[in-house]
C-alpha cells in the first residue's frame, strides 16, 4: 500500500568543529562541488534543505547563498547550540522540519559521496510503507568494519540487524549514511529518551546516566540497531559507487566522480570546448556560469571550477577543485589540488601533488590544498603542501605543511 | 707590437663537472653566453695581438680540429694542440708545449685556465709585467670563501707575492689565483717534464728569488667549470656586458635585465624572459613562455606556457608545455621534457624523454633500452 507523497524535506547533517579540526585548511572537509545534491536532478516536491550542525553561522553562510542560487530550492543552515549526537540535532528542530508538513524526510550526512538515488529510495520507501528505509551497499569483508553493518532479509529487504562498527565480522552490507523517514521517526526518538530516563530513575547507576545529556541521541546505536527485527526499518541497495570523504586526498577522487556522474546523468551540465572560441576542455568537466575562462586556457580532465572564478590566458588546470572567486593569472598550472575560496595564484606558479608515484615515499599526500585567501605569487611553486588560510607564499615550498 | 706573443690555454681533461653537457661536446667547445667557453679567451688574446695560441689538452684532438681550424680562419690567429699522454698537472704541460712556446723574440707568453671567466684584461698586464721587471706575473682576484682555495699573501704596495697558502684554516688574505699568468720564457727552465704542480712547485720557487708579482683582477672572475659557477658566471658576464657593450643585449617589453638572444631565435607572444638569460641560434621560444637565470643552447624548443628557471638546457632539447624546470636542472643533448612535467633539480644524459616528474635533485637513471625516444 502507498503513502502518498506530498511534500518532501531534505535534511543533511554537516557536524561542526572539533578540537582537531580548528586547523584544517578549509572550513569543511566538503566543497561546495562536493555538496550532496549538487547537480542531481530535482527531486520534485522538495520544499527545503536543512543543514543541521554545529559550525559558526558566519561560517556557512557564505556556503548556503550559493548552493541555494545553484539548486533553487530554499537551504537553511541550522545551529545546534552543543553537539546532540547524529540523531539527536535532527530531534532538536522536528518543528521546523515539520513546520511545511512533509510526508517524507530524507536524512543525509554531509560527508558522503554517491550517486544518491533517491528517486528510487523514495519509491522503495512507499512501497514498503514503514517508518525508514536505509540506502545500503555492499564492500568488501575486510573494510565493512568501518562503518554501520547490517543485516537484510533478501525478500522483504527488512533491517533484521544493525551493529555499528563491529570487531568480528557480522555482514558486507554496510549502512551508506542516507535515509528517508515517514515522521514517525520523531515518535520512535522520543521513545528512546522516555527509555532512558526510566533506566536512569530504575537503576543504581544513576550518577553515570546523569552525565550523558539527556537529549544526546546517536541514530546507529540509539534508533537503528533498537528498531532492528521490528518490522520498521528497510533496505535500498545501491549498486553504484559510495565513499565517505574521511582525507582531503578523497575530495578530489570523489569530486572525479561526481564528474563521471554528470557525464552519465546530466551531460549538458559539463563544459565543451576547442580553444577557438573558448577553452580546450579534455575529459569531465563542471564549469560554474559566472566564472570566466580564458579562450587560450586547457582545463581538464576532472576539474571543477566554482563561481566568480576567473582563469587567466594559458592556464592549464588537471584534477583540482578551484572554489568561489579564485583568480589564476597567465600560465599558471594547478594539478591535483583544492584551492579555497578566494585565493590567488599569480603568473607562471604552479600548485601540485605527485600522485603516489613507484617509491617516492616522501609525498604521501597525493593532493595539496591552499586555504581560504591565499596567494601565491608569480612563478611560485607549491608541491605536496598544505596551507591555511590567509598566507601568502613568495617562495617555493614543498611537502610542508605551512601555518 | 706585441703579435708575436704566444698562449697556453690549460684545457685539461673530460670535463666531468660538466656533464651531461660534456658527454656530447668537448668541454672547451661547450658554449657560455652563446659562444664556446674557449673562443672567450682566444678572442681576448687575438684582442691584444697573440699570434698563436697553444691547447694543452689530455685527450684526442680530433674532435676539436674542425672547430679550431674554422676559428684559426675567422679570427685570422694559428692554433695547435698539445697532448699530453699521461696526467701532468698544471705545470708539466708547459714543458711539453715548450718548443711551441719559446722562439727567439723573448717575449713572456700567457698560461690562461681555460674554465676560467673574466674580463681579460691583458693589456694591463703586460704593462703590469713590464713595469715590476719580474719574471712571472699572475692574476690573484678576491673572493668571499678563501679557504675553499688557495691563496695568495702579498705585499701590498708592489703585489710581490710572498707566498702561497693552500686551503688556509685560519685567515691569511682574500686574493685566490685567478688562473690567468704571464710568464718569461725563463720560467720553462724551472719545469721539467713530469707530473708537477704550479701552484705548488713552480711559482713558491719563483716567489722565494722575490720574481713573482700579483695583480688584482679587476672586473669579475669565475671558474665556471661546474653549472652552478656557469649560471653565477652567466650573471656576471652579462652585467659586465651590460657596461662595456650594451648594444648586444636584448630590448623590448617581454625582456627583463640583462639577456642575450641569438638574432636566429625566435621568441614569441606573451613571454617574459630574464633576468640572466642566454637563448642560442634556432631556438624557439613559444607564447606564454617564461625563463629566468638560464642557458639554452642552440636549437631547443620551449613550448608554450613553459616555464624554465636556473637551469641549462642543452642542444636541440624541448620543454613540454606548461612544463616546470628549475633549480639546477641541466638537460643534456637531445632531451625532451613532456608537457606539464616538472623538474626540480634534475639531471638528464642525452637523448632522453622525461615523462614523469622529478621532485627532488637527481640524476636521472642510466637506461639500458637501446630506444627511449618516442618517434
Amino acid at each position: 500500500m502507498e503513502a502518498a507523497v506530498e511534500k518532501v524535506v531534505a535534511v543533511i547533517m554537516v557536524g561542526g568543529p572539533t578540537k582537531g579540526t580548528r586547523f584544517r585548511p578549509l572550513s569543511f572537509n566538503t566543497p561546495e562541488p562536493l555538496f550532496p545534491l549538487a547537480g542531481q536532478p530535482m527531486i520534485p516536491n522538495l520544499a527545503q534543505v536543512l543543514l543541521i550542525g554545529f559550525y559558526e553561522e558566519r561560517d556557512f553562510s557564505l556556503y548556503v547563498s550559493s548552493i541555494s542560487n545553484d539548486l533553487k530550492v530554499p537551504i537553511r543552515y541550522l545551529r545546534e547550540d552543543k553537539p546532540h549526537g547524529s540523531a539527536g540535532g535532527f530531534y532538536y528542530f522536528r518543528d521546523i522540519i515539520m513546520e511545511d508538513d512533509p510526508s517524507h524526510i530524507f536524512l543525509l550526512n554531509f560527508d558522503i559521496c554517491c550517486s544518491f538515488p533517491l528517486h528510487n529510495m523514495l519509491e522503495a520507501h512507499r512501497r514498503f510503507g514503514k517508518m525508514g528505509t536505509l540506502l545500503v551497499i555492499r564492500v568488501s569483508a575486510e573494510s565493512a568494519n568501518q562503518f554501520g553493518e547490517l543485516v537484510a532479509d533478501p525478500v522483504t529487504k527488512e533491517v533484521l540487524h544493525y551493529t555499528e562498527k563491529p570487531e568480528t565480522f557480522v555482514s558486507d552490507l554496510i549502512n551508506c549514511g542516507v535515509y528517508v523517514f515517514t515522521p514517525e521517526v520523531f515518535s520512535a526518538i522520543q521513545d528512546v529518551f522516555s527509555c532512558r530516563e526510566d533506566i536512569v530513575r530504575a537503576t543504581a547507576y544513576f550518577d553515570f546516566f546523569k552525565r550523558i545529556s539527556k537529549d544526546f541521541v546517536r541514530l546507529d546505536q540509539d534508533i537503528l540497531s533498537p528498531l532492528a527485527g521490528k518490522k520498521q526499518l528497510y533496505t535500498y541497495e545501491t549498486m553504484e559507487f559510495w565513499e565517505q570523504i574521511k582525507t582531503p586526498g578523497m575530495s578530489l577522487k570523489c569530486s572525479a566522480l561526481y564528474l563521471a556522474q554528470f557525464n552519465f546523468a546530466s551531460p549538458h551540465l559539463l563544459a565543451t570546448g576547442d580553444g577557438t572560441k573558448s577553452a580546450t576542455i579534455v575529459g569531465n568537466v563542471y564549469v560554474h556560469p559566472s566564472a570566466k575562462v580564458h579562450s587560450t586556457a586547457k582545463i581538464g580532465p576532472n576539474v571543477s571550477i566554482s563561481a566568480n572564478v576567473r582563469v587567466a590566458a594559458g592556464v592549464r588546470l588537471i584534477s583540482c577543485i578551484i572554489l568561489d572567486d579564485v583568480e589564476i593569472k597567465e600560465n599558471a598550472v594547478v594539478m591535483h589540488a583544492i584551492v579555497g575560496w578566494k585565493s590567488s595564484l599569480g603568473r607562471w606558479s604552479r600548485v601540485q601533488a605527485s600522485i603516489l608515484a613507484e617509491g617516492d615515499y616522501s609525498s604521501k599526500l597525493g593532493i595539496t590544498i591552499l586555504g581560504e585567501a591565499v596567494t601565491v605569487e608569480d612563478e611560485v611553486v607549491v608541491t605536496n603542501s598544505i596551507i591555511l588560510p590567509n598566507k601568502t607564499l613568495n617562495l617555493s615550498v614543498q611537502d610542508e605543511i605551512i601555518l | 707590437e706585441h703579435f708575436r706573443m704566444k698562449a697556453l690555454i690549460l684545457v685539461g681533461g673530460f670535463g666531468t663537472r660538466l656533464r651531461p653537457l660534456t658527454l656530447s661536446v668537448p668541454k672547451p667547445l661547450v658554449e657560455f653566453a652563446n659562444k664556446p667557453m674557449i673562443l672567450h679567451q682566444i678572442e681576448a688574446l687575438k684582442a691584444i695581438g697573440v699570434s698563436e695560441v697553444v691547447l694543452a689538452i689530455n685527450y684526442q684532438p680530433e674532435v676539436m680540429l674542425n672547430f679550431l681550424k674554422d676559428f684559426e680562419t675567422k679570427l685570422g690567429i694559428t692554433i695547435t694542440c698539445s697532448q699530453e699522454t699521461e696526467p701532468l698537472g698544471t705545470a708539466g704541460p708547459l714543458a711539453l708545449a715548450r718548443d711551441k712556446l719559446i722562439d727567439d723574440s723573448g717575449e713572456p707568453f700567457f698560461v690562461l685556465n681555460s674554465d676560467v671567466i673574466s674580463e681579460y684584461p691583458l693589456k694591463q698586464m703586460i704593462e703590469f709585467h713590464k713595469s715590476h721587471g719580474g719574471e712571472a706575473s699572475i692574476m690573484v682576484t678576491k673572493v668571499d670563501e678563501p679557504s675553499k682555495y688557495g691563496v695568495v699573501v702579498t705585499e701590498e704596495s708592489t703585489g710581490k707575492v710572498e707566498r702561497f697558502v693552500e686551503k688556509p684554516k685560519l685567515f691569511v688574505g682574500n686574493k685566490i689565483n685567478a688562473g690567468i699568468y704571464l710568464l718569461n720564457p725563463s720560467v720553462l727552465d724551472r719545469i721539467e717534464l713530469r707530473p708537477t704542480s704550479i701552484e705548488k712547485e713552480v711559482f713558491p720557487k719563483i716567489a722565494a728569488e722575490k720574481m713573482l708579482f700579483a695583480m688584482v683582477l679587476p672586473g669579475f672572475w669565475m671558474d665556471i667549470g661546474q653549472p652552478k659557477d656557469y649560471i653565477t658566471g652567466l650573471r656576471l658576464y652579462l652585467d659586465s656586458l651590460r657596461k662595456n657593450a650594451s648594444s648586444k643585449l636584448a630590448t623590448g617589453t617581454h625582456v627583463v635585465g640583462n639577456v642575450l638572444v641569438d638574432e636566429s631565435a625566435k621568441i614569441g607572444e606573451g613571454c617574459l624572459i630574464g633576468p640572466d638569460v642566454a637563448i642560442g641560434p634556432g631556438c624557439v621560444i613559444e607564447s606564454g613562455v617564461r625563463l629566468s637565470r638560464c642557458t639554452v643552447m642552440r636549437g631547443v624548443r620551449i613550448k608554450k606556457h613553459a616555464c624554465v628557471s636556473g637551469s641549462i638546457i642543452g642542444w636541440h632539447s624541448t620543454v613540454g608545455q606548461w612544463a616546470r624546470v628549475e633549480n639546477m636542472t641541466i638537460l643534456g643533448e637531445d632531451v625532451h621534457v613532456c608537457d606539464e612535467i616538472y623538474s626540480n633539480g634534475g639531471v638528464v644524459l642525452p637523448h632522453k624523454e622525461i615523462k614523469s616528474s622529478i621532485l627532488k635533485p637527481e640524476i636521472q637513471k642510466f637506461q639500458l633500452k637501446l630506444n627511449n625516444k618516442k618517434e
